[in-house]
Protein backbone atom coordinates (compact mmCIF):
# COMPACT_ATOMS: atom_id res chain seq x y z
CA UNK A 1 0.00 0.00 0.00
CA UNK A 2 3.36 2.39 0.67
CA UNK A 3 4.19 1.74 -2.91
CA UNK A 4 0.95 3.00 -4.01
CA UNK A 5 0.17 5.91 -1.97
CA UNK A 6 3.73 7.72 -2.47
CA UNK A 7 3.76 8.23 1.50
CA UNK A 8 6.31 8.26 4.13
CA UNK A 9 5.39 7.57 7.66
CA UNK A 10 6.68 10.07 10.03
CA UNK A 11 7.60 9.35 13.67
CA UNK A 12 6.49 11.33 16.82
CA UNK A 13 7.88 12.46 19.65
CA UNK A 14 6.68 14.27 22.84
CA UNK A 15 8.58 15.00 25.59
CA UNK A 16 7.91 17.11 28.86
CA UNK A 17 4.99 18.61 26.81
CA UNK A 18 2.74 21.30 28.89
CA UNK A 19 0.19 23.21 27.80
CA UNK A 20 -2.31 25.34 29.66
CA UNK A 21 -5.49 28.04 29.06
CA UNK A 22 -4.38 30.63 31.15
CA UNK A 23 -2.96 29.61 34.57
CA UNK A 24 -4.89 25.95 34.11
CA UNK A 25 -3.17 23.30 33.28
CA UNK A 26 -4.53 21.14 29.96
CA UNK A 27 -1.55 18.78 29.77
CA UNK A 28 0.99 17.98 32.39
CA UNK A 29 4.21 16.35 31.25
CA UNK A 30 3.47 14.22 28.24
CA UNK A 31 5.50 11.86 27.01
CA UNK A 32 4.96 9.46 24.26
CA UNK A 33 6.84 8.37 21.44
CA UNK A 34 5.44 6.81 18.28
CA UNK A 35 7.32 4.97 15.87
CA UNK A 36 6.62 5.88 11.57
CA UNK A 37 3.37 3.68 11.06
CA UNK A 38 2.20 2.63 14.32
CA UNK A 39 -1.56 3.66 15.19
CA UNK A 40 -2.23 4.76 18.26
CA UNK A 41 -5.72 5.26 20.08
CA UNK A 42 -5.97 8.40 22.63
CA UNK A 43 -8.67 7.61 25.09
CA UNK A 44 -9.84 9.39 28.06
CA UNK A 45 -12.56 11.26 29.68
CA UNK A 46 -14.09 14.72 28.19
CA UNK A 47 -11.68 17.21 29.38
CA UNK A 48 -8.19 15.37 29.69
CA UNK A 49 -6.21 16.89 27.55
CA UNK A 50 -6.47 14.76 24.55
CA UNK A 51 -7.84 17.55 22.15
CA UNK A 52 -5.17 20.13 23.08
CA UNK A 53 -2.60 17.35 22.93
CA UNK A 54 -3.64 16.69 19.09
CA UNK A 55 -4.01 20.58 18.56
CA UNK A 56 -0.49 21.22 20.37
CA UNK A 57 1.59 19.22 17.79
CA UNK A 58 0.06 21.28 14.77
CA UNK A 59 0.41 24.34 16.64
CA UNK A 60 -3.14 25.51 17.10
CA UNK A 61 -2.65 25.17 21.34
CA UNK A 62 0.69 27.10 22.22
CA UNK A 63 3.19 24.36 23.94
CA UNK A 64 4.05 25.93 27.50
CA UNK A 65 6.99 23.70 27.84
CA UNK A 66 8.23 20.71 26.04
CA UNK A 67 9.19 19.49 22.86
CA UNK A 68 7.40 18.30 19.98
CA UNK A 69 8.98 16.45 17.24
CA UNK A 70 7.53 15.13 13.95
CA UNK A 71 9.78 12.88 11.73
CA UNK A 72 12.57 14.13 14.15
CA UNK A 73 12.02 17.99 13.41
CA UNK A 74 10.64 20.33 15.56
CA UNK A 75 8.63 23.52 14.41
CA UNK A 76 9.58 27.08 15.36
CA UNK A 77 9.24 29.62 12.65
CA UNK A 78 6.15 30.42 10.18
CA UNK A 79 7.62 27.76 7.26
CA UNK A 80 8.26 25.60 9.86
CA UNK A 81 5.02 25.09 11.09
CA UNK A 82 3.94 25.17 7.53
CA UNK A 83 5.83 22.62 6.49
CA UNK A 84 4.48 20.51 9.71
CA UNK A 85 0.85 21.22 8.34
CA UNK A 86 1.10 19.56 4.97
CA UNK A 87 2.96 16.97 6.66
CA UNK A 88 0.13 15.93 9.48
CA UNK A 89 -3.35 15.73 7.73
CA UNK A 90 -5.92 16.77 10.26
CA UNK A 91 -9.36 15.96 10.95
CA UNK A 92 -11.10 18.18 13.62
CA UNK A 93 -13.67 17.46 16.56
CA UNK A 94 -16.77 17.89 15.01
CA UNK A 95 -17.58 21.78 15.61
CA UNK A 96 -20.20 24.17 13.86
CA UNK A 97 -18.54 24.11 10.78
CA UNK A 98 -16.73 27.24 9.95
CA UNK A 99 -18.52 30.31 10.27
CA UNK A 100 -18.27 31.50 6.16
CA UNK A 101 -19.93 29.08 3.35
CA UNK A 102 -17.39 26.32 1.87
CA UNK A 103 -18.34 24.07 -0.36
CA UNK A 104 -17.77 19.96 0.15
CA UNK A 105 -16.17 20.39 -3.52
CA UNK A 106 -13.40 22.97 -1.77
CA UNK A 107 -13.04 21.06 1.19
CA UNK A 108 -12.04 17.87 -0.09
CA UNK A 109 -10.30 20.36 -2.93
CA UNK A 110 -7.99 21.78 -0.22
CA UNK A 111 -6.40 18.79 0.90
CA UNK A 112 -4.07 18.48 -1.77
CA UNK A 113 -5.29 16.01 -3.53
CA UNK A 114 -8.75 16.86 -4.63
CA UNK A 115 -8.82 13.77 -6.68
CA UNK A 116 -8.02 11.57 -3.95
CA UNK A 117 -9.95 12.95 -1.65
CA UNK A 118 -13.34 12.94 -4.03
CA UNK A 119 -12.54 9.09 -4.55
CA UNK A 120 -12.69 8.54 -1.14
CA UNK A 121 -15.97 11.02 -0.78
CA UNK A 122 -17.62 8.77 -3.12
CA UNK A 123 -16.52 5.88 -1.43
CA UNK A 124 -17.95 7.23 2.08
CA UNK A 125 -21.16 8.14 0.42
CA UNK A 126 -20.95 11.63 -0.60
CA UNK A 127 -21.11 11.29 -3.58
CA UNK A 128 -22.92 14.24 -6.11
CA UNK A 129 -23.07 16.55 -2.92
CA UNK A 130 -20.08 18.60 -4.05
CA UNK A 131 -21.65 21.56 -4.70
CA UNK A 132 -23.24 21.10 -1.23
CA UNK A 133 -22.05 23.80 1.78
CA UNK A 134 -20.18 22.16 3.89
CA UNK A 135 -22.83 23.75 6.49
CA UNK A 136 -25.74 22.29 4.83
CA UNK A 137 -24.50 18.46 5.77
CA UNK A 138 -25.14 16.42 8.98
CA UNK A 139 -22.90 15.64 11.52
CA UNK A 140 -22.50 12.12 9.76
CA UNK A 141 -21.82 13.42 6.65
CA UNK A 142 -19.39 15.99 7.69
CA UNK A 143 -17.19 13.80 9.46
CA UNK A 144 -17.40 11.62 6.58
CA UNK A 145 -16.22 14.44 4.17
CA UNK A 146 -13.32 15.60 6.67
CA UNK A 147 -12.06 11.56 6.75
CA UNK A 148 -12.18 11.77 2.97
CA UNK A 149 -9.94 15.08 3.09
CA UNK A 150 -7.81 13.41 5.18
CA UNK A 151 -6.82 10.31 2.33
CA UNK A 152 -6.39 13.49 -0.08
CA UNK A 153 -4.21 14.35 2.29
CA UNK A 154 -2.14 11.23 2.70
CA UNK A 155 -2.45 10.47 -1.08
CA UNK A 156 -0.72 14.32 -1.39
CA UNK A 157 1.99 13.18 1.18
CA UNK A 158 1.18 13.83 4.64
CA UNK A 159 2.72 11.53 6.74
CA UNK A 160 0.95 11.71 9.91
CA UNK A 161 -2.61 11.55 10.62
CA UNK A 162 -4.43 13.11 13.76
CA UNK A 163 -7.97 12.72 14.46
CA UNK A 164 -10.08 13.83 17.52
CA UNK A 165 -12.93 11.87 17.52
CA UNK A 166 -13.19 11.43 13.90
CA UNK A 167 -16.60 8.55 14.33
CA UNK A 168 -18.52 10.61 16.97
CA UNK A 169 -21.36 11.47 14.80
CA UNK A 170 -21.34 8.71 12.84
CA UNK A 171 -23.66 5.34 13.29
CA UNK A 172 -22.43 2.25 13.99
CA UNK A 173 -21.65 1.26 10.30
CA UNK A 174 -20.40 4.09 9.69
CA UNK A 175 -17.96 3.69 12.72
CA UNK A 176 -17.00 0.66 11.02
CA UNK A 177 -16.29 1.64 7.86
CA UNK A 178 -14.27 5.26 8.91
CA UNK A 179 -12.15 2.54 11.65
CA UNK A 180 -11.06 0.79 8.70
CA UNK A 181 -10.35 3.53 6.42
CA UNK A 182 -8.85 4.84 9.30
CA UNK A 183 -6.37 2.14 10.07
CA UNK A 184 -5.59 1.20 6.62
CA UNK A 185 -3.93 4.63 5.64
CA UNK A 186 0.13 3.73 5.37
CA UNK A 187 0.87 6.68 8.06
CA UNK A 188 1.59 7.31 11.55
CA UNK A 189 -1.93 7.82 13.20
CA UNK A 190 -2.85 9.19 16.29
CA UNK A 191 -6.63 8.79 17.13
CA UNK A 192 -8.38 10.40 19.79
CA UNK A 193 -11.66 8.43 20.31
CA UNK A 194 -14.34 6.83 22.75
CA UNK A 195 -14.93 4.50 19.71
CA UNK A 196 -14.12 0.83 20.58
CA UNK A 197 -13.96 -0.24 17.02
CA UNK A 198 -11.68 2.30 16.76
CA UNK A 199 -9.56 1.61 19.21
CA UNK A 200 -9.38 -1.78 19.00
CA UNK A 201 -8.10 -1.60 15.36
CA UNK A 202 -4.94 0.12 16.64
CA UNK A 203 -1.60 -1.03 17.29
CA UNK A 204 -1.07 0.62 21.01
CA UNK A 205 -3.92 2.39 23.25
CA UNK A 206 -2.41 5.37 25.56
CA UNK A 207 -5.12 7.13 28.36
CA UNK A 208 -5.24 10.63 29.51
CA UNK A 209 -6.53 11.27 32.46
CA UNK A 210 -6.38 15.08 34.23
CA UNK A 211 -4.00 15.81 31.63
CA UNK A 212 -1.41 12.69 32.16
CA UNK A 213 -0.93 10.63 29.73
CA UNK A 214 -0.56 6.27 30.53
CA UNK A 215 -0.20 3.49 28.75
CA UNK A 216 -3.15 0.80 28.48
CA UNK A 217 -2.49 -1.23 26.15
CA UNK B 1 -35.38 66.76 -15.55
CA UNK B 2 -33.79 63.96 -14.43
CA UNK B 3 -31.77 64.43 -17.77
CA UNK B 4 -30.94 67.64 -16.99
CA UNK B 5 -29.49 66.69 -13.14
CA UNK B 6 -27.84 64.10 -15.22
CA UNK B 7 -25.96 66.49 -17.40
CA UNK B 8 -24.37 68.33 -14.56
CA UNK B 9 -21.16 67.42 -13.77
CA UNK B 10 -21.05 66.64 -10.17
CA UNK B 11 -24.00 64.08 -10.97
CA UNK B 12 -22.21 62.62 -13.20
CA UNK B 13 -19.10 62.32 -10.61
CA UNK B 14 -21.18 60.89 -7.99
CA UNK B 15 -22.64 58.60 -10.53
CA UNK B 16 -19.58 57.53 -11.80
CA UNK B 17 -18.05 56.78 -8.37
CA UNK B 18 -21.38 54.80 -6.68
CA UNK B 19 -21.19 52.51 -9.91
CA UNK B 20 -16.86 52.08 -9.00
CA UNK B 21 -18.21 52.24 -5.22
CA UNK B 22 -20.69 49.39 -6.24
CA UNK B 23 -17.73 47.20 -7.86
CA UNK B 24 -14.93 47.43 -4.58
CA UNK B 25 -17.02 48.03 -1.57
CA UNK B 26 -19.15 44.56 -1.45
CA UNK B 27 -16.50 42.25 -1.54
CA UNK B 28 -15.23 44.14 1.27
CA UNK B 29 -18.63 43.65 2.96
CA UNK B 30 -18.19 39.85 2.52
CA UNK B 31 -14.82 40.13 4.07
CA UNK B 32 -16.40 41.83 7.26
CA UNK B 33 -19.69 39.39 7.00
CA UNK B 34 -16.52 36.70 7.01
CA UNK B 35 -14.17 37.63 9.43
CA UNK B 36 -17.06 38.48 11.58
CA UNK B 37 -15.62 41.53 12.52
CA UNK B 38 -18.58 44.22 11.92
CA UNK B 39 -17.90 46.83 14.35
CA UNK B 40 -14.76 47.18 11.89
CA UNK B 41 -16.64 50.18 10.37
CA UNK B 42 -16.66 52.19 13.05
CA UNK B 43 -13.22 51.47 14.19
CA UNK B 44 -11.68 52.37 10.90
CA UNK B 45 -13.91 55.66 10.50
CA UNK B 46 -12.31 57.44 13.67
CA UNK B 47 -9.19 56.83 12.08
CA UNK B 48 -10.03 58.20 9.17
CA UNK B 49 -11.27 61.01 11.24
CA UNK B 50 -7.89 61.32 12.53
CA UNK B 51 -6.58 61.50 9.16
CA UNK B 52 -8.62 64.14 8.13
CA UNK B 53 -7.66 66.23 11.79
CA UNK B 54 -4.10 65.72 10.66
CA UNK B 55 -4.45 66.50 6.96
CA UNK B 56 -6.20 69.75 8.38
CA UNK B 57 -3.73 70.43 10.65
CA UNK B 58 -1.24 70.05 8.40
CA UNK B 59 -2.66 71.95 5.81
CA UNK B 60 -2.67 68.79 3.46
CA UNK B 61 -5.12 66.40 1.95
CA UNK B 62 -7.31 64.43 4.74
CA UNK B 63 -8.04 61.90 2.38
CA UNK B 64 -4.27 60.66 1.66
CA UNK B 65 -3.75 61.21 5.61
CA UNK B 66 -7.21 58.83 6.36
CA UNK B 67 -6.11 56.26 3.41
CA UNK B 68 -2.49 55.71 5.09
CA UNK B 69 -3.47 56.15 8.99
CA UNK B 70 -6.23 53.14 8.06
CA UNK B 71 -3.83 51.14 6.06
CA UNK B 72 -1.90 51.20 9.12
CA UNK B 73 -4.33 50.55 11.30
CA UNK B 74 -5.61 47.75 9.45
CA UNK B 75 -2.21 46.17 9.55
CA UNK B 76 -1.98 46.88 13.26
CA UNK B 77 -4.69 44.87 13.74
CA UNK B 78 -4.17 41.76 12.27
CA UNK B 79 -2.24 40.39 15.43
CA UNK B 80 -5.03 40.24 17.55
CA UNK B 81 -6.89 37.84 15.00
CA UNK B 82 -5.29 35.32 16.00
CA UNK B 83 -5.47 35.83 19.85
CA UNK B 84 -8.39 34.25 21.65
CA UNK B 85 -9.88 37.06 22.57
CA UNK B 86 -10.03 38.05 18.87
CA UNK B 87 -10.37 41.45 17.24
CA UNK B 88 -13.49 43.28 18.86
CA UNK B 89 -11.58 44.57 22.19
CA UNK B 90 -8.77 46.24 19.69
CA UNK B 91 -11.16 47.84 17.51
CA UNK B 92 -12.62 49.37 20.38
CA UNK B 93 -9.26 50.13 22.03
CA UNK B 94 -8.39 51.77 18.26
CA UNK B 95 -12.08 53.48 18.15
CA UNK B 96 -11.80 55.45 21.53
CA UNK B 97 -7.66 56.03 21.19
CA UNK B 98 -8.31 57.80 17.03
CA UNK B 99 -11.48 59.86 18.59
CA UNK B 100 -9.37 60.68 21.55
CA UNK B 101 -6.49 61.85 19.46
CA UNK B 102 -8.62 63.32 16.50
CA UNK B 103 -10.13 65.39 19.52
CA UNK B 104 -7.08 66.81 20.54
CA UNK B 105 -5.27 67.20 17.46
CA UNK B 106 -8.62 69.72 16.28
CA UNK B 107 -8.45 71.51 19.68
CA UNK B 108 -4.51 72.03 19.52
CA UNK B 109 -4.70 72.90 15.89
CA UNK B 110 -7.31 75.70 16.47
CA UNK B 111 -9.12 74.43 12.76
CA UNK B 112 -12.74 74.42 12.57
CA UNK B 113 -13.80 70.78 13.45
CA UNK B 114 -16.61 70.61 11.59
CA UNK B 115 -14.50 69.60 8.25
CA UNK B 116 -13.52 66.82 9.67
CA UNK B 117 -16.88 65.91 10.95
CA UNK B 118 -17.80 66.37 7.69
CA UNK B 119 -16.47 62.56 6.81
CA UNK B 120 -18.97 61.07 9.09
CA UNK B 121 -21.82 62.25 6.53
CA UNK B 122 -20.42 62.34 3.16
CA UNK B 123 -20.77 63.93 0.37
CA UNK B 124 -21.71 62.45 -2.46
CA UNK B 125 -22.08 65.20 -4.95
CA UNK B 126 -18.90 66.77 -3.86
CA UNK B 127 -16.64 63.99 -5.25
CA UNK B 128 -13.63 64.99 -6.86
CA UNK B 129 -11.83 63.36 -9.38
CA UNK B 130 -8.84 62.15 -7.03
CA UNK B 131 -11.67 59.91 -4.89
CA UNK B 132 -13.12 58.60 -8.16
CA UNK B 133 -9.09 57.80 -8.82
CA UNK B 134 -8.92 56.21 -5.34
CA UNK B 135 -12.51 54.43 -5.97
CA UNK B 136 -11.41 53.02 -9.46
CA UNK B 137 -8.43 51.76 -8.29
CA UNK B 138 -10.17 50.24 -5.90
CA UNK B 139 -12.73 48.86 -8.10
CA UNK B 140 -9.63 46.54 -9.94
CA UNK B 141 -8.16 45.83 -7.21
CA UNK B 142 -10.27 44.16 -4.77
CA UNK B 143 -12.20 41.95 -7.25
CA UNK B 144 -9.15 40.79 -9.11
CA UNK B 145 -7.66 39.83 -4.67
CA UNK B 146 -10.95 37.80 -5.12
CA UNK B 147 -10.21 35.89 -7.98
CA UNK B 148 -6.42 35.13 -7.49
CA UNK B 149 -6.69 34.23 -4.07
CA UNK B 150 -10.44 32.91 -4.15
CA UNK B 151 -8.88 29.61 -2.81
CA UNK B 152 -7.40 31.01 0.07
CA UNK B 153 -9.71 33.28 1.03
CA UNK B 154 -12.35 30.89 0.74
CA UNK B 155 -10.59 28.49 3.25
CA UNK B 156 -9.76 31.57 5.75
CA UNK B 157 -13.39 32.79 5.88
CA UNK B 158 -14.42 29.78 6.72
CA UNK B 159 -12.14 28.15 9.03
CA UNK B 160 -8.60 29.99 10.19
CA UNK B 161 -7.78 26.52 11.18
CA UNK B 162 -8.25 24.80 7.62
CA UNK B 163 -6.95 27.63 5.80
CA UNK B 164 -4.01 26.73 8.05
CA UNK B 165 -3.61 23.08 7.47
CA UNK B 166 -4.22 23.53 3.70
CA UNK B 167 -0.84 25.36 3.23
CA UNK B 168 -2.48 29.06 3.44
CA UNK B 169 -0.26 31.94 5.15
CA UNK B 170 -3.45 33.05 7.16
CA UNK B 171 -0.96 35.62 9.24
CA UNK B 172 -0.03 37.48 5.95
CA UNK B 173 -3.21 37.36 4.20
CA UNK B 174 -5.01 38.26 7.60
CA UNK B 175 -3.13 41.51 7.12
CA UNK B 176 -3.58 41.70 3.94
CA UNK B 177 -7.66 41.37 4.30
CA UNK B 178 -7.35 44.15 7.31
CA UNK B 179 -5.70 46.70 5.25
CA UNK B 180 -7.95 46.12 2.49
CA UNK B 181 -10.62 46.64 4.17
CA UNK B 182 -9.64 49.78 6.18
CA UNK B 183 -8.01 51.64 2.77
CA UNK B 184 -11.86 50.59 1.39
CA UNK B 185 -13.95 51.75 3.97
CA UNK B 186 -11.56 55.25 4.10
CA UNK B 187 -11.52 55.64 0.18
CA UNK B 188 -15.38 55.41 0.37
CA UNK B 189 -15.70 58.24 3.06
CA UNK B 190 -16.33 60.84 0.63
CA UNK B 191 -18.96 58.91 -1.29
CA UNK B 192 -21.19 57.59 1.59
CA UNK B 193 -20.10 59.08 4.53
CA UNK B 194 -19.26 57.30 8.27
CA UNK B 195 -22.72 56.80 8.95
CA UNK B 196 -23.62 55.77 5.37
CA UNK B 197 -20.91 53.10 4.00
CA UNK B 198 -23.09 50.07 4.73
CA UNK B 199 -25.57 51.20 2.37
CA UNK B 200 -22.69 49.93 -0.34
CA UNK B 201 -20.51 47.22 1.99
CA UNK B 202 -22.07 45.55 5.10
CA UNK B 203 -25.72 45.22 3.64
CA UNK B 204 -25.43 44.25 -0.27
CA UNK B 205 -23.14 41.45 1.55
CA UNK B 206 -25.88 40.10 3.86
CA UNK B 207 -28.22 39.83 1.16
CA UNK B 208 -25.57 38.46 -1.01
CA UNK B 209 -25.26 35.27 1.73
CA UNK B 210 -28.66 34.26 1.37
CA UNK B 211 -28.03 34.38 -2.73
CA UNK B 212 -24.55 32.98 -3.36
CA UNK B 213 -23.20 29.91 -3.30
CA UNK B 214 -20.05 30.14 -1.63
CA UNK B 215 -17.03 32.53 -1.57
CA UNK B 216 -17.30 33.42 -5.57
CA UNK B 217 -21.15 33.24 -5.89
CA UNK B 218 -21.44 35.44 -3.03
CA UNK B 219 -18.88 37.97 -4.09
CA UNK B 220 -20.90 38.20 -7.09
CA UNK B 221 -24.01 38.48 -6.06
CA UNK B 222 -23.12 40.95 -3.20
CA UNK B 223 -21.44 43.05 -6.62
CA UNK B 224 -25.05 42.76 -8.37
CA UNK B 225 -26.74 43.97 -5.62
CA UNK B 226 -24.36 46.96 -5.12
CA UNK B 227 -24.64 47.74 -8.50
CA UNK B 228 -28.83 47.56 -8.16
CA UNK B 229 -28.43 49.60 -5.42
CA UNK B 230 -26.18 52.53 -6.48
CA UNK B 231 -28.08 52.82 -9.94
CA UNK B 232 -31.24 52.57 -8.17
CA UNK B 233 -30.81 54.67 -5.48
CA UNK B 234 -29.21 57.65 -6.94
CA UNK B 235 -31.95 57.73 -9.70
CA UNK B 236 -34.54 57.52 -6.96
CA UNK B 237 -32.84 60.47 -4.87
CA UNK B 238 -33.25 62.36 -8.08
CA UNK B 239 -36.68 61.55 -8.64
CA UNK B 240 -37.85 62.19 -5.64
CA UNK B 241 -35.13 65.33 -5.06
CA UNK B 242 -34.15 64.17 -1.90
CA UNK B 243 -29.89 63.58 -0.36
CA UNK B 244 -28.93 60.30 -2.28
CA UNK B 245 -27.28 58.90 0.95
CA UNK B 246 -30.38 57.88 2.69
CA UNK B 247 -31.86 56.51 -0.02
CA UNK B 248 -29.27 54.46 -0.97
CA UNK B 249 -28.99 52.85 2.56
CA UNK B 250 -32.81 52.27 2.40
CA UNK B 251 -32.91 50.81 -0.88
CA UNK B 252 -30.25 48.64 0.12
CA UNK B 253 -31.64 47.72 3.88
CA UNK B 254 -34.92 46.39 1.52
CA UNK B 255 -32.98 44.20 -0.17
CA UNK B 256 -31.07 42.78 2.27
CA UNK B 257 -34.73 42.30 4.12
CA UNK B 258 -36.30 41.25 1.26
CA UNK B 259 -33.15 38.52 0.86
CA UNK B 260 -33.72 37.51 4.68
CA UNK B 261 -37.48 36.06 3.21
CA UNK B 262 -35.22 33.62 0.53
CA UNK B 263 -34.30 30.56 2.13
CA UNK B 264 -30.63 29.87 2.37
CA UNK B 265 -29.37 27.69 -0.46
CA UNK B 266 -28.62 24.18 0.20
CA UNK B 267 -27.17 23.07 -3.20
Amino acid sequence: MNDLWHVTALSLLLKGVHCRYGRHPAVHSVDLDVPAGLRVALIGTNGSGKSTLLRAVLGFQPVADGVVEVGGERAVSAAQWRKRRTEVAWIPQLRSTGRFPLLLGELLDSSGDGVAAREAAARLGLEGLESRGVHTLSGGQAQRAWLARAVGAVAAGAGMLLADEPTAALDFVGQEEAAAVLTELPVTLLVATHDRAVAEACDKVVEMAAGRLRDVA
Amino acid sequence: MIAELLALVPVQRAGFGLLLGAIALPPVGVLIVGLDIYPVRFAIMHVALLGSAIGLLTGTDPLLWALVLCALAGGGLAPFATTSAGLSGAMGLLMSLAIAVALLVLSISGVNANGAFELLWGSILSTRPVDLAVLGVLAVAIPALFWWRRRDLSLLLHDRELAACSGVRTGPLTMALLVVIAVSIAGAIKLTGALLVDALTLLPALAARRIGRGLTGMVVASIGIGLVVAVGGLMLALVLDQPPGPVLVLLAGVIALLAQLLPMRRT
